[in-house]
């Protein structure tokens, strides 16, 4: 009896899931996220941030009056589960995606751009940001090849000229990150570009898991090459543990990071190997003092999950704020216009956006016809004593205007 | 369980009868249901989401037939079958995308369908290559041999030189339009699902007329007892390739197809865990029977995305509920495989058997 009772109640259920639709009074918003999978190591945090993000715009008004309804599904680094949660989000009636991976953001863009859902990754690959490809693919920071570019750039300014070897030869540089992450691969094509054009020396690029937690193997293969800078394209988990093993044989070379492998664990994990580590971060750190909107994140954080200790937290949740509040601030532009539906979101909303502060310490957000990559100006930092301090800001239009329309795309 | 029994007052005359597909009236008419409700009904109900819910669970179909042929029918424990979808799909793809087809077949839009055969057979052969050691291990060493095929496949070969070739985002970036059969481009959940309902019945008929054949019989007794299969004459070593083949002729289809549902191709795409989720699905299923396949993949899938939905109306009390559910998802998959283990091992099979033959013997079925 108790297990007939048992089968109602399911089927119930189940049948209020099948028919659950958004209700006109409500805006429903998906998101995917890894919680459990390669990229979990990030990803627990950013999934925070975003649900403390939506709790903030409906605090502050939803989309004009309308709530946002959120939901929110780990789906565990896994294409095919994204793309099955994909057509489950357009069910429920999800006017736009706040999405994670490369890969599976890359795999859908082309059924994002036929569905006209506007597409906010967390995957700020430089193949998205071209809208004649990936109209629908968007993200509130600065793409990875950029960044990459940036950092790059920013060692040879301020650390190549205080190497004894500066004016003697060229400087080296070698790439370490997963082959098979279209994330971590993603901007290897592009740093390299910009490697050759400062003059570097590229070594043999050395494949390291997102998994690893040993790379020795890599940095030995590294040591023959004798590299002043390596880039690491992997999470933090990964990258920590291929800076610890740089140090303990005696690499030698600094290291520049892509940023999802940078973050408040980077010195924790890696300790003294951490020192010096460069990246082109898009948000300012969580807690940073003088951001304007930080304080926010931070109330939110303590009272939507108080459970989780602050000095735990990470940029990755401002990386989330930032993706969600230019999404919000699109919703809303779109809705004053007349309609909120993936089309308007786009045009009305995010193509409307000329230098919009989201008050995070990153880019300003500035998305044209022609051109989804947000700004130009990249915030680069490094971990020095201690401490995650901004060293410059790399203005890559300003330095290279004939190249940065042509960088576009890859 | 092999045997089904005939409705109350049938009689089988002659051996054509005794041997055919639909025995009875009764059978060719629900086949013809089950052929209108394939065709027709499912593609009018299903919305977007629930088609592509029914293209997964064509892909882990597709997928486990294969494990089941080696597992269930030959007795060949796999653990790697991913590798040979990964070896079915790269090499669709880089037909697809890369070969230089004669204008001719490019216009036919036969470039993908001639890239599935090819890929089949391709995956085929790599799979007999990982087959090799059960001519002289079984069991646990035959287990880890096909765990290398993971590696050496996904981790190594394809990821470090295949997916290389042409360089990132550009030979396996596969936009729409790209896939086209005849004059059909694949361009929608729904014609993808017409391309899998077809591989699916085409390739489930093709392994059981093998397995009611000499080879099937052959593959069988290897199973049973490979020594006194070998008594009987049987080649053990040429009928367990020979499995291997098949079995990696339907992977290379399974990732052929799979493409078709994709814009880009990655190695993520064939992780170890799917390879050990098929024979979480064909042990749910029933390990040694066809229909166990495909009632192990609609279990696995269409029961998760149930569990799913019976979740989502609760989210709105518990957000973390939706975020928790990939736990509750794997925990359920780790609990149906031991809660079938222990009150069903022969698995949902057994079951259908069970229930075909009570409205068989109705009113006599005690």
């Amino acid at each position: 009896m108790k297990a007939k009772a048992l089968v109602v109640v399911f089927a119930i259920m189940v049948a209020a899931g099948v028919g659950s639709t958004a209700s006109a009074a409500e805006v429903v918003v998906g998101a995917l996220n890894d919680m459990t999978g390669a990229t979990s190591d990030v990803g627990k945090d950013y999934a925070l941030g975003i649900a403390e993000a939506v709790n903030y715009c409906n605090d502050n008004g939803g989309v004009n009056g309308k709530p946002i309804k959120l939901i929110q599904f780990d789906y565990g680094y896994r294409v095919p589960e994204a793309l099955t949660k994909y057509k489950l989000f357009k069910r429920m009636g999800a006017v736009a995606v706040l999405g994670w991976g490369t890969g599976d953001t890359e795999a859908l863009a082309p059924t994002v751009t036929a569905d006209k859902m506007p597409y906010v990754s967390a995957s700020y690959s430089g193949h998205l940001a071209n809208p004649a490809k990936t109209p629908f693919n968007l993200f509130a920071a600065t793409d990875y090849s950029s960044n990459a570019r940036a950092t790059l750039t920013a060692w040879f300014d301020t650390r190549w000229p205080k190497h004894a070897d500066f004016g003697k030869r060229k400087p080296r540089m070698a790439c370490s990150f997963m082959f098979a992450s279209p994330y971590a691969s993603a901007p290897i094509k592009a740093i390299k570009d910009q490697a050759t054009l400062l003059g570097f020396d590229i070594g043999p690029d050395q494949d390291v898991s997102l998994f690893a937690v040993d790379a020795k193997s890599q940095v030995l293969s590294l040591k023959d090459f004798k590299p002043d800078v390596v880039w690491h394209g992997n999470t933090t988990m990964s990258v920590s543990a291929t800076m610890r093993d740089a140090y303990a044989l005696g690499l030698g070379a600094d290291h520049i990071i892509n940023l999802w492998g940078f973050d408040e664990n980077l010195p924790r994990l890696a300790e003294k190997a951490a020192e010096g580590a460069m990246a082109a971060t898009v948000n300012a750190f969580f807690n940073e003092p003088g951001i304007p909107m930080m304080p926010t994140v931070v109330e939110y954080a303590k009272k939507f999950n108080p459970g989780v200790p602050q000095e735990k937290r990470l940029s990755r949740t401002v990386q989330a704020w930032s993706n969600v509040l230019g999404l919000w601030e699109a919703m809303k532009r779109a809705d004053k216009a007349g309609t909120l539906t993936g089309e308007t979101i786009l045009l009305k909303g995010f193509r409307t956006m000329k230098e919009f502060e989201l008050g995070l310490g990153g880019a300003s957000l500035t998305y044209t016809d022609t051109d989804h990559r947000i700004s130009g100006k990249v915030p680069v930092y490094e971990y020095k004593s201690g401490k995650f301090q901004r060293v410059t800001v790399v203005d890559l239009k300003g330095r290279w205007p004939d190249k940065w329309q042509s960088w576009l795309g890859w | 369980m092999s045997t089904t029994f005939l409705p109350c007052g049938e009689y089988h005359e002659n051996y054509r009868e005794d041997h055919a597909w639909w025995q009875t009236r009764f059978i060719k008419g629900k086949m013809i249901a089950l052929m209108l409700v394939l065709f027709i009904g499912i593609p009018y109900v299903a919305d977007d989401y629930w088609l592509s819910v029914c293209n997964q669970v064509g892909y882990t179909i597709l997928g486990a037939l294969g494990v089941q042929l080696l597992i269930g029918f030959c007795g060949q424990v796999t653990l790697g079958h991913a590798a040979f979808l990964a070896v079915g799909a790269y090499t669709s793809t880089l037909l697809t995308l890369e070969f230089p087809w004669p204008k001719l077949l490019l216009d036919l839009g036969l470039a993908y369908p001639l890239s599935i055969f090819v890929a089949a057979v391709v995956a085929g052969i790599w799979c007999v290559l990982f087959g090799l050691p059960s001519a002289k291990v079984k069991g646990f060493y035959l287990i880890l041999t096909t765990m290398a095929a993971q590696f050496i496949t996904v981790d190594f070969v394809i990821t470090q030189y295949i997916s290389q070739i042409g360089g990132r985002g550009q030979a396996f970036s596969l936009p729409l339009g790209t896939i086209k059969i005849g004059p059909w481009v694949i361009d929608s959940d729904v014609k993808v699902y017409y391309m899998m309902i077809v591989l699916v019945i085409l390739l489930t008929t093709a392994v059981v007329n093998l397995l009611r054949s000499r080879v099937g019989r052959a593959w069988v007794a290897i199973r049973d007892n490979d020594i006194s299969a070998e008594v009987m004459g049987i080649n053990v070593v040429q009928y367990k390739l020979f499995a291997f083949f098949v079995a990696g002729f339907i992977g290379g289809v399974a990732g052929a197809f799979w493409i078709s549902n994709l814009a880009a191709i990655s190695p993520e795409h064939f992780p170890w865990f799917w390879s050990l989720w098929l024979v979480g699905v064909i042990l749910i299923g029933g390990v040694g029977s066809v229909h166990g396949t495909i009632f192990g993949s609609i279990f696995m899938v269409v029961v998760m995305e149930l569990l799913q939905m019976a979740v989502i109306p609760l989210a709105s009390s518990y957000p973390k509920l939706l975020m928790d559910f990939l736990f509750i998802k794997e925990a359920a998959f780790g609990l149906a495989i031991c809660a079938f283990m222990i009150f069903e091992p022969n698995g949902l099979a057994y079951r259908w058997w069970q229930t075909k033959n009570y409205f068989n013997l109705w009113p006599f079925s005690y």
